[in-house]
This record gives C-alpha cells, structure tokens and sequence, in this order.
C-alpha cells in the first residue's frame, strides 16, 4: 500500500487518532496535575497519618506497570460490582500513573526552595496553607518546568494503553489505530510510520511548548 | 545522612496549640481512612471475594513456584531488553556529541524518535510487520527488542547528562597531557561518568520492566501471562491479578530505592573531591 493510498483511505482515521491522542493526553496531564498537587499536599501537611498516605499513593501508582493496572481495571472491578466504561478505564489510568510522577517532580521542586523563602512567609505571618499556596507551589512550578514537560510526553505514551481495549472507529488514538488497519489491510511499515510521525511531531511540540515556558518562568539562582 | 528536605523545613517546632490542633486532625485523618480502607474491605466482602477459595492456593507453594517462573521470564526478558538499550544508548549518545554533522543529525532523529513513540506502537511492530519482512522472531525476541528500542533513547540522554556532568576541566587536563580524543573520553571522561549514570540506568531498568507486561500482546509467557492461566484454573481474577500487581509494585519500588541510594552515595563522593 503506497503512502497516498494509505492515506486517502484511512486519512480521516489518523487524523481523528490524532486528536483522540490529543484529548486524552491533555484531560489526563490536567487530571494528573490536579491530583498530583493534591497529593503533594498531603505529603508535605503536619499530618503524619496523611503524609503515609500520600507516600503510599505515589509509590503504588509509581511502580505498578501501566498493562497491570488497566487490567485490573478492566477486569477487576467489574467483580467488584464497580463499572467503568473502557475509555474510563484508560483515562483512569493515565490519570493515576502520572499523577504519582507529577508529585515526584513537584517534591523535588520544593527541595530546590531556599529555606529562607520560606522563614520569610513565617515571618509575614502566612498560615501553612497561604504558605503553600503562595510561596511554596508557585516556586516549585516554576522549578519544575522541564520534568513535567517530559511528564506530559509521558502521559501521551501512557494513553498509547487505550489500544489494548475494545473502542469504536471513532474513538481510535494513534496506536489504536495501526491495529485496526491493520487487521483490514496489509498496511505495513507506513501505517506504523504515520502513527510514529504523528507521535514524535506532538512530542517534539510539547517539548518546545515547555522549553518556551521554562525559559519564562526559570527562576534564577 | 539523608539531606533535610522540605518537610523539615516548612514548620517549626509546634507550640501547644497547634500540636493540639495536629493531634485533632491526625484522629479526624485515621478515621477517614480508616473509613476508606473499610470501603474497600466491605465492597470485597459484599462480592464475595475474600472467600478462602480465591486465596488460600496463595498458601500453596506450586502456585508460587509457577509466579516464580513467570516472574524469571519477565527478569529474563527486562535485563536482556535493558542489556540491549544500554548499548544502544551510548552509542547513540556517542552520536550526539559526534563532531560529524550528519552523525549528529541522525543519532538525534533516533533518539527523539525512541523517545516519542510509545513501547506498545513498536510491539506491534515487531509483532505484525516485522514476520511479513521475513524475519522470524521468537517471542522472545518481540517483546525484548521493543523494549530495549523504547529505552535506548532516554539510556542515550541519561548518558549524555552523565558526560556533561565532569568538569571541563578533566577533559582540557587530559587533552593538554597529549591524550588523543578517543583516550581522554574512555580514559579520563566516561570512567567518572559511569558514577552519575548508574543511578539514572537503574531506574530505566524500572521503565523496561514495566514495558514487558505488554509481553501478552506476543504471547511470551511472563508473570503476566503466567498469572492468567493461574486465574483459569482456579477460576479467581481479583486476588491473582492483585498480588501480581503487589510483586510488580515490590520489585519496581526497590529498584527505585536502589537507584536513590547510589545517587545518594555518588553526589555524596562527587562532594567531597
């Protein structure tokens, strides 16, 4: 199958593959951040109770394998009467995994503060939480620029998962559907290469989007 | 001694009235997750999955002797796969700082390309594209040499972080003294590398082992694979693919503890030079 053949038939797939990568790459970065920061609370708050519990979290959905823990998901939960459809089931995972990086980097980020920093959010009478929310996380976001744009590279690959479930045409992401093409056609090296280029250029864009930003934000030392 | 982290540094000593306040919370947070942890217990409970049925096999030692196989294809396969990648790596990052342009261009092209692309779009590379090119492979080999391809080009940059991170001084010393490139690099240069590299090798040796359990998609028979036949003959889903998962989490977790310990030792000996 030659390259416009491949393409004028299956174009409109790759390109809705795409952006399905697209959307299920940005909602699980979001989701991922957002209970990421909410972990790194937890792990950092006086609390010890909490603070086991937010290290636990980050080392389970650090180290479990992503095919492991889709497959519990998959098949799993349903025995435990507790329904997910399979888009959830991925999104769950690709929310879960990275979530458990972000407070990795975000922890790592906080080390990079100097503690006068925050001797001086004590001295100006901040709370803990004002002294978190203002001081602490604004300086570690901006510290952490690089690692997390890698994290986002990493929650695309991460939602490559979505392959391993029955989805709709419609509802293909980039490995996906090199699989579906492949078991109509003889698609061969191209139809892989397509989903590679697609793959690396989203890549290569999210990197560049992050290198422009750190540039911005980096804080000088 | 591990260096004072951030939560040593965000409070100070508590007074009596917020260690009061603390003790409040640290209550109101163990009944919330004890709450939690409940749940869970309940809803297993309910499903009727704490039935010594699903379980008690776990006392059996063939269950694990036949884990414990699974579990060695699954090393076999990740060392073999983390073997290949280093290899690759540090060609490829030999490449990169490659005074040849085009040598360059193309060792970057890889290594984003390795980067780029996830583990699972090369399995099925190596599964469906690769046989009809006529090359047989073992199963084996399918699973490994995705794996090592996907890591090969983060194993380059860990490498390359590795070589920037000796002074210059060390390579103007050792070029000044008569050194030829080749000796000042596998000489002086990489030998001190190696020590900021290990630590960064050892947690790509997480990610390939992650990356196997995709091993099911080319039937080689991994801790994966071995689990699912567990699970047909005793006909229990829940309790063998949790433990399964615990064995993963386990190993991946010393690992990790492993690769933060060395790194610990070797900024510790880069200090005191």
């Amino acid at each position: 199958m030659s390259l416009s053949a491949l393409l004028s038939q299956y174009g409109d797939l790759y390109l809705q593959a795409l952006l399905n990568t697209w959307r299920l790459t940005a909602l699980c970065y979001v989701g991922a951040f957002a209970i990421g920061i909410v972990v790194t609370v937890l792990r950092v708050c006086p609390v010890k109770p909490l603070r086991v519990f937010g290290d636990f979290f980050v080392q389970v959905f650090r180290n479990i394998p992503g095919a492991a823990m889709l497959i519990i998901l998959v098949y799993a939960l349903p025995r435990l009467k507790i329904m997910l459809s399979y888009e959830m089931c991925v999104i769950v995972a690709s929310v879960l995994i990275p979530s458990a990086f972000c407070s990795e980097h975000l922890m790592s980020g906080m080390n990079t503060i100097h503690p006068g920093q925050i001797e001086a959010a004590r001295a100006l009478g901040l709370t803990f939480s004002q002294m978190i929310a203002r001081v602490v996380i604004p300086q570690a976001l901006r510290s952490t620029v690089l690692p997390m744009t890698s994290l986002a590279v990493g929650t695309m690959l991460t939602t490559a998962l979505a392959s391993q479930v029955p989805l709709r045409p419609n509802q293909l992401e980039l490995t996906g559907v090199v699989n579906y093409i492949n078991s109509r056609a003889v698609g061969g090296v191209l139809a892989f290469a397509v989903s590679a280029v697609l793959y690396v250029s989203t890549a290569l864009l999210i990197g560049w989007i992050g290198a422009t930003i750190d540039r911005k934000v980096r804080i000088l030392r | 001694m591990n260096a004072p982290s951030i939560r040593d540094r965000l409070y100070e000593p508590p007074g009596p009235k917020t260690r009061r306040r603390i003790a409040v919370f640290t209550v109101i947070a163990l009944l919330g997750l004890g709450f939690l942890l409940y749940l869970v217990v309940r809803q297993f409970e309910r499903q009727g999955q704490l039935q010594p049925r699903y379980w008690d096999f776990f006392l059996k030692w063939s269950t694990w002797r036949y884990l414990g196989a699974g579990l060695l294809s699954t090393l076999k396969a990740a060392l073999t796969a983390a073997v290949i990648a280093i290899g690759a790596g540090f060609l490829l990052m030999r490449g990169k700082l490659n005074k040849n342009p085009v040598v360059r261009w193309v060792s970057v092209a890889l290594i984003e390309f390795t980067r780029g692309v996830p583990t699972l779009l090369l399995i099925y590379f190596f599964f469906l594209v690769v046989p009809r090119m006529g090359v047989s492979l073992g199963a084996f080999w399918r699973i490994t040499l995705p794996c090592a391809i996907s890591a090969s080009g983060i194993i380059a940059e860990a490498f390359r972080a590795g070589v920037n991170a000796v002074p210059r001084g060390q390579t103007e010393a050792a070029l000044s003294l008569g050194l030829s490139n080749l000796r000042t690099f596998y000489q002086v240069v990489f030998p001190q590398a190696i020590r900021f590299v290990i630590p960064s090798l050892i947690s790509e040796l997480v990610i390939v082992l992650k990356d196997t359990t995709f091993a099911y998609v080319v039937s080689y028979a991994d801790l994966m694979q071995n689990a699912k036949v567990l699970i047909t003959s005793h006909d229990s889903l829940v309790s063998v693919y949790l433990v399964v998962a615990v064995i993963y989490i386990l190993i991946n977790y010393g690992l990790n503890k492993l690769s933060d310990r060395m790194a610990r030792g070797g900024a510790r000996t880069a200090a005191e030079r």
